[in-house]
């Protein structure tokens, strides 16, 4: 079972461009792939169609399938797609639901929607909080936690729904240095444990090099490089397509054009 | 003698629900400094910067700007020396055309005319946006608006400019772009002060850092020394990484090596066969 | 709040759940179900502007000092106490000196003849509008706007409602929050929020565009993630707690309804003319 895109092209309503053209992917279970690309590229496009929002929520026109755990997104309903994949964005902020006055109240709402019995809810709440490690903040008002917390929340909340997969657009991206390292272990960990299948888009080459497997990158639309991260994030075509190698990369590549000698390069690579 | 651009003397500013954001700060910024202020969120970083255009005013303790004490100056007066261009380029735009946004603040500043549209026309070069002037800005990508919001701020013409987190959210075309603007504010005699969580961006674009930390300053100096191993466990204690050129460096005993650039060069040096002995 | 009546629901559905997530409220009135409270609240408020003169006013009044007494609330109402002075204050000036077709002056100074019927009308009025304001008081100090929303949700209101009605009371401190951004972003451009009136005018446009586009912008977002967490799910959400009711507080809460509406139709009709 995966979520696979099968050669899809997908126009936004009342647009005639393609946003996205013959994309296909595959993320299984446990394993995390890592999306790059400039911006406009495309890449929330390809979350939002990767979670089923797209077409299902939003409209527009899709070629193509997009099918998750043998589910075609195309005519599911969103609470049905809600169970088999999540959805995560750049604002932790948006995505609280505003209603709750706990961390884990809020962290319940969903399983709420599906009215599921009380002590599967809370059944549920502990796991997705226990599995963050962030039990400590269940009580907390979730307008008072910082960004890091917030996301963590978001992620929490998201989690409950027991999703196969879970889709990240720029999860770090307001984030500080701090926030961003807890984000980045808290989703390791989620994809070694639990099994659940990761599409972390990311402009941080450094965070995806450290818990990417495989990463992908998206130019205008179409996919254009992908393979396992190590060699695609050193592939010398990325600053044309408009992504900042991780800083390694950066490092070895401008000692190799100094010419410094190959001990020199190794010991360099050899760091973390 | 000219005095500082910006000098602020034992700073203190507690909110209202009384927490104390900045203790005690302590800074001077000379004309022409390329400078960057590091810390996590809650550091006080963007607390500071809003004390020198007069949008936070001092508990205790005075900041001057051009000489002259801020003290209840109003912010529009003060937006003539200090520019702030905020994190978030969708909380002020509010014109239908690129070009109207960025005549926003100089219009406020008086000019009319002729000089507003060439003032207008000069920033879009800067920031790269030349041909879309008459586009409307929520037309342009997220990268693009943050490169508006930029021209906003350039358009003042401010002797300093405050970058809050330019490079979140840019691709790396995007990050060039800003490095590049950067330089040609600074080569035009403008001080730029950018606060940023991307060290290598930092280490690669300011001539001068402070580290922040619970509200006050815990490092001040130029990026070799404050991201040398001496000074790693005061980085530490804000929960701050060194860029990976000074990490590397360090292991590879070399010194100070902030960037790429240093670090190769300091590894070309280590690794030249010695030079022979005198005489 | 034990009694011989029969319960409905004792409230206890723990299975889990942590003290902190919507703790039963204790005390005297407090402690009646959320739902019996609103009700009370809106035939308070009902009742005084439906019942005229002064028997409206004056009988919710002497009601919610009963509740005020037994809940225990003295200094806390007086925040929405004062908040009512600007609308008091110029309904007391205008009844008093500009009552229409009144004769029957109190005393002439210059142009000004203010009149007993005007003061009659403006203290009558007046007391109407503390009496509203009262009763929201109560309402808003002895039940968590959660609680109210979770018991109106139990009871079967559209899911749509409720959230309108909970998630409204939280954005409120975003917006004010993002207001601020804005305000801050603008002034930093040189608009001149501090100084002369007439230039501050100008100002509504920066301040206004942003606020609207961005909202619009994030109501999208907003509405994929409640979709992403099963917000359009048919079937009933499951309450996380339900707060005890009586057979006695559903007997008063139908009182009440009835009561209410037939007051509104009586006093409509003519019928209460007789009250003073």
């Amino acid at each position: 079972m995966t979520l696979t895109l099968e050669a899809v092209t997908y126009r936004y309503p009342g647009t005639a461009r393609p946003a996205l053209a013959d994309i296909s992917l595959e993320i299984a279970p446990g394993a995390v792939l890592g999306l790059v690309g400039a911006n406009e590229a495309g890449k929330s496009t390809l979350c939002l169609l990767a979670a089923g929002l797209a077409p299902a929520t939003i409209g527009g026109r899709i070629e193509g399938r997009v099918v998750i755990d043998g589910l075609a997104t195309v005519a599911a309903r969103p609470s049905e797609l809600a169970q088999r994949c999540g959805i995560l964005f750049q604002n932790a902020e948006t995505q609280l639901s505003g209603t709750a006055a706990t961390v884990w109240e809020e962290v319940a709402f969903g399983p709420r929607n599906l009215s599921l019995s009380l002590a599967e809810i809370a059944e549920r709440t502990d796991w997705a909080l226990g599995i963050l490690g962030i039990e400590a903040l269940a009580p907390r008002e979730p307008g008072r936690l910082s960004g890091g917390q917030a996301q963590l929340v978001a992620l929490a909340a998201v989690l409950a729904m027991r999703p196969a997969y879970l889709v990240l657009d720029e999860p770090t991206s307001q984030l500080d240095p701090q926030g961003t390292k807890m984000v980045g272990s808290a989703l390791q960990r989620l994809a070694h444990d639990t099994g659940v299948g990761l599409l972390v888009v990311e402009h941080k080459t450094d965070l995806l090099a450290s818990i990417a497997e495989r990463c992908l990158v998206l130019a205008d639309g179409r996919i254009v490089g992908g393979g396992p991260s190590a060699e695609l994030l050193a592939d010398p075509r990325l600053d044309g397509w408009g992504v900042e190698p991780p800083s390694a990369v950066r490092i070895e590549r401008a000692a190799r054009s100094a010419g410094l000698a190959e001990a020199m390069l190794s010991a360099i690579a050899a760091l973390p | 003698m000219s005095n500082p651009l910006v000098e602020v003397s034992d700073l203190v500013f507690v909110y209202p629900n009384g927490v104390r954001a900045l203790d005690s700060i302590d800074l001077r910024i000379e004309r022409g400094e390329r400078l960057a202020i590091i810390g996590q969120n809650g550091s006080g970083k963007s607390t500071l910067v809003r004390h020198f255009v007069g949008l936070l005013h001092a508990t205790s303790g005075e900041v001057r700007v051009d000489g002259q004490p801020v003290g209840r100056r109003h912010v529009a007066e003060l937006a003539r020396t200090v520019a702030i261009a905020f994190q978030n380029p969708d909380r002020q735009i509010f014109a239908a055309r690129v070009r109207d946004e960025v005549g926003f603040g100089p219009r406020n500043l008086g000019l009319r005319g002729a000089v507003l549209h060439e003032r207008v026309g000069a920033a879009l070069r800067v920031v790269g946006l030349d041909g879309r002037g008459d586009a409307n800005p929520y037309d342009l990508g997220y990268s693009q608006r943050k490169l508006l919001a930029l021209a906003c701020v350039v358009a003042m013409d401010a002797p300093l400019v405050v970058l809050d987190e330019p490079t979140t959210g840019q691709d790396a075309r995007g990050v060039r772009r800003i490095e590049a603007i950067m330089a040609e504010l600074a080569a035009g005699g403008t001080t730029v002060v950018a606060i940023s969580h991307d060290m290598r961006f930092v280490a690669e674009n300011a001539a001068r850092v402070v580290v922040m930390r619970a509200g006050r300053i815990v490092d001040d100096g130029p990026p070799a020394t404050v991201f040398s191993e001496p000074s790693w466990p005061v980085l530490g204690s804000t929960y701050l990484e060194p860029p990976l050129a000074a990490r590397v460096g360090a292991r590879l005993g070399l010194g100070p090596t902030p960037t790429e650039r240093t670090l190769v060069a300091r590894a070309l040096e280590a690794s030249a066969p010695r030079v022979s002995g005198p005489g | 709040m034990a009694s011989a009546a029969r319960v409905i629901g004792s409230g206890d559905t723990r299975a889990g759940l942590p003290a902190f997530v919507q703790p039963l409220p204790s005390g005297p009135y407090r402690s009646l179900n959320p739902t019996t409270k609103g009700v009370i609240a809106v035939s308070e408020a009902l009742v005084a502007f439906a019942v005229r003169g002064w028997s409206g006013p004056l009988a919710v009044l002497l009601a919610l000092a009963l509740t005020a007494a037994v809940a225990r609330l003295g200094r806390s109402l007086l925040p929405f106490l004062i908040a009512t002075v600007p609308i008091t204050a110029s309904i007391l000036l205008v009844n008093t000196f500009l009552f229409p077709g009144a004769t029957d002056r109190i005393v002439t100074i210059g142009p000004f003849a203010p009149t007993w019927t005007g003061l009659t009308a403006a203290v009558q009025a007046t007391l109407r509008v503390v009496a509203f304001a009262m009763s929201v008081a109560v309402l808003v100090l002895t039940t968590r706007p959660d609680e109210l929303v979770a018991d109106l949700e139990r009871r079967g209101a559209p899911r749509g409602v409720t959230f309108v009605i909970g998630a409204t009371v939280r954005t409120i401190p975003r917006v004010v929050q993002r207001a601020r951004e804005i305000t801050e972003a603008q002034r930093a451009r040189g608009l001149d929020t501090e100084g002369r009136v007439w230039r501050r005018v100008r100002g509504v446009l920066p301040l206004a565009a942003p606020l609207v586009f961005g909202s619009l912008n994030e109501v999208e977002e907003q509405t994929m993630a409640l979709e992403a967490r099963a917000f359009s799910a048919t079937g009933r959400r499951t309450p996380l707690r339900v707060f005890p009711d009586h057979v006695a507080q559903r007997a008063l809460r139908w009182m009440l309804a009835i009561g209410t509406t037939a007051l509104i139709i009586l006093s409509i009709a003519g019928a209460l003319a007789f009250l003073p």
